[in-house]
């Protein structure tokens, strides 16, 4: 029923788009690649002297990019932290993943019922759920810190899993009862003739006819733990459990640290991510447009 | 909707307990602060009542800073919402490279909040920064456009840069929600209404209200609390163009060491942020907090 939009709109419309949303990545693309000299210098083009993966080489094998060999160069534009960005992936991977399961096992069936049924204290605890995340979370870094001190979760991973995942789950809860809300009712009337429990309808109907929606649900997740800065830089200890939002901070805020050395580690640290995102998405988007949840 | 007798512990408190945990002890502990003078300089934390709120009330950055957080969560999250929902109607379409197109929207999410910074400095930067150098070579402009040093281009540059970082989050949402529609309501609509806008008030804008609103109390409060990215372009100026009320937490209390004060701005963003979404879910209602 879709009518097809005029191509060259259509074109327009992708175009901007693409290079709104993927502008400043793909800059850091070419940064990477191009030596800060030729950068800077605006009266040689951007590739004349070909691509260079010096820096690649570097945050890889620990190897120095030739240039910053010769003879007074600035040794400070090498900077450490751009070594240690391929484990902070692994960490972030971990922590992130960790606090999306967590937020879609213990916040689906909060969502559900909040969604399909009145119970006493209903309004009480919804209201608890959507005002918990009014406090700025820079005025809570030090009890929290505090507390996970006390629990004796300072530098581990699961002391920011504990963190990222009480911080995303009221979200999560709000966006998933958004989505249970919308199923049609004769499917739950259905069940309820069937003799369905109410674990049954949850598990067996809504959970799966939400599926792709549950899953853009566990993107947010994923990514809220991922891009989390503050109490990620607090609670993690030595480089072995920094997640990537330290280092790339660490490497950003170093204002030596040579362009295209900065370009490298950027990039490195969203391709990884990238093809995680995409693949679910892909598989979200799939499920979405197939219309799965249509009722 | 039906009816549970008893309070559904098992459904709920799996929720409930960590979000309490976290939220319960460390903003009493919090107001306890902000009610205490609590400062690294002097020791003992006496009980001062208000004088933090009054400090910062009265202080030479509050009017500022208040307008400044004010107009770039005004700007900011009618954005969003807006060119998410058109990001999400458009790419709901079939189109050669479409499926590439929806992977490429998602790019801004998957940078840290300081790394989205570095880039957008790259942007705005006035000597070699991209924006300016693509406008020289359109022969534009002849010499270049302070985006960052000059006070009222800097705030919409950061409102640029936070727009982007919040985009795909929207785009991801409203794609979802506009997929739960019933095909069969977008068919008879299709024949009832001829024009693609009525079609949009009058159809699918209803269906994915719930989501709007969502997204607007959302994107509010990150909007009105987070600082991070703004802070990291311009440290707040220039002059205090663009120093964020919630800046000044994080100033007060790690910065000045004062976290009495610090707690103190904490709360007066509360209460505004508390006021917003109060008045955003009013403009919109929504059965979304209905309790039926």
């Amino acid at each position: 029923m879709r009518r097809n939009l005029n191509p060259f709109l259509t074109f327009l419309f992708a175009t901007l788009i693409v290079l709104f949303a993927g502008g400043p990545v793909i800059l850091s693309a070419v940064g990477s690649v191009v030596p800060d000299r030729i950068m800077m210098d605006a009266s040689k083009g951007l590739f004349s002297e070909g691509l260079n993966f010096e820096t690649y080489r570097y945050v890889f094998t620990g190897q120095l990019p030739d240039s910053y060999l010769a003879e007074n160069a600035n040794r400070a534009m090498i900077s450490d932290a751009a070594r240690q960005v391929p484990r902070s992936l692994l960490n972030s991977s971990v922590i992130a993943l960790s606090s999306m399961v967590l937020n879609l096992l213990l916040g689906a069936p909060a969502a559900y019922v909040f969604a399909r049924y009145v119970f006493p204290a209903k309004k009480l605890t919804f209201m608890f759920l959507i005002l918990s995340p009014l406090v700025p979370a820079v005025a809570l870094v030090t009890p929290i810190y505090m507390m996970i001190q006390a629990l004796g979760l300072v530098g581990t991973q699961a002391g920011i899993i504990l963190v990222h995942t009480a911080k995303a789950l009221p979200f999560t809860v709000l966006i998933l009862s958004v989505f249970f809300r919308k199923m049609p009712n004769e499917i739950f009337e259905a069940a309820a003739l069937d003799h369905c429990s109410r674990f049954q309808a949850f598990w067996r109907i809504a959970l799966p006819l939400a599926l792709p929606s549950v899953g853009a649900t566990g993107l947010f997740a994923f990514m809220l733990s991922y891009s989390e800065y503050m109490f990620s830089m607090v609670l993690s200890g030595d480089a072995a459990t920094r997640p990537v939002s330290v280092v790339m901070a660490a490497l950003a805020r170093n204002t030596d640290v040579s362009w295209s050395l900065l370009n490298t580690g950027i990039f490195i640290a969203i391709v990884p991510t990238l093809v995680l995102v995409v693949f679910v998405w892909r598989f979200v988007v799939e499920g979405l447009l197939s219309g799965a949840v249509k009722g | 909707m039906w009816t549970i007798k008893r309070f559904p512990a098992y459904w709920l408190l799996p929720a409930l307990l960590p979000v309490a945990l976290m939220t319960i002890y460390p903003v009493a502990y919090a107001l306890w602060v902000s009610l205490h003078s609590v400062t690294l300089l002097f020791p003992g934390e006496p009980f001062v009542w208000l004088d933090n709120y009054k400090r910062v009330v009265t202080s030479n950055y509050f009017r500022d800073a208040l307008g400044n957080s004010l107009l770039f969560t005004a700007l900011a999250t009618p954005l969003v919402v807006i060119v998410g929902t058109l990001v999400a109607l458009f790419l709901q379409r079939r189109f050669f490279g479409s499926q590439i197109v929806r992977s490429i929207v998602l790019l801004p999410w998957v940078l840290p909040g300081a790394i989205s910074a570095v880039l957008w400095i790259w942007v705005f930067h006035p000597s070699f920064g991209v924006l300016n150098g693509l406008l020289r070579d359109l022969h534009l402009i002849n010499g270049s456009i302070p985006w960052l040093t000059s006070p009222r281009l800097a705030l919409i540059s950061v409102v640029v840069a936070h727009v982007w970082t919040q985009i795909p989050f929207a785009v991801v949402l409203i794609m979802a929600a506009l997929s739960g529609i019933n095909s069969e309501t977008l068919e008879a609509g299709a024949i009832d209404c001829r024009s693609p806008l009525k079609r949009f008030r009058h159809i699918v804008f209803p269906e994915i209200k719930a989501m709007i609103v969502v997204l607007v109390v959302y994107n509010a409060l990150t909007a009105f609390t987070s600082y991070d990215l703004v802070y990291a372009m311009t440290g707040g100026g220039p002059g205090t163009a663009t120093t964020l009320l919630s800046f000044q937490i994080w100033r007060e209390s790690f910065s000045m060491y004062d976290f009495g004060t610090g707690s103190a701005v904490a709360f007066i963003v509360v209460a505004i942020s508390a006021v917003l979404i109060a008045a955003i879910t009013r403009a919109l209602p929504s059965d979304l907090f209905a309790s039926e």
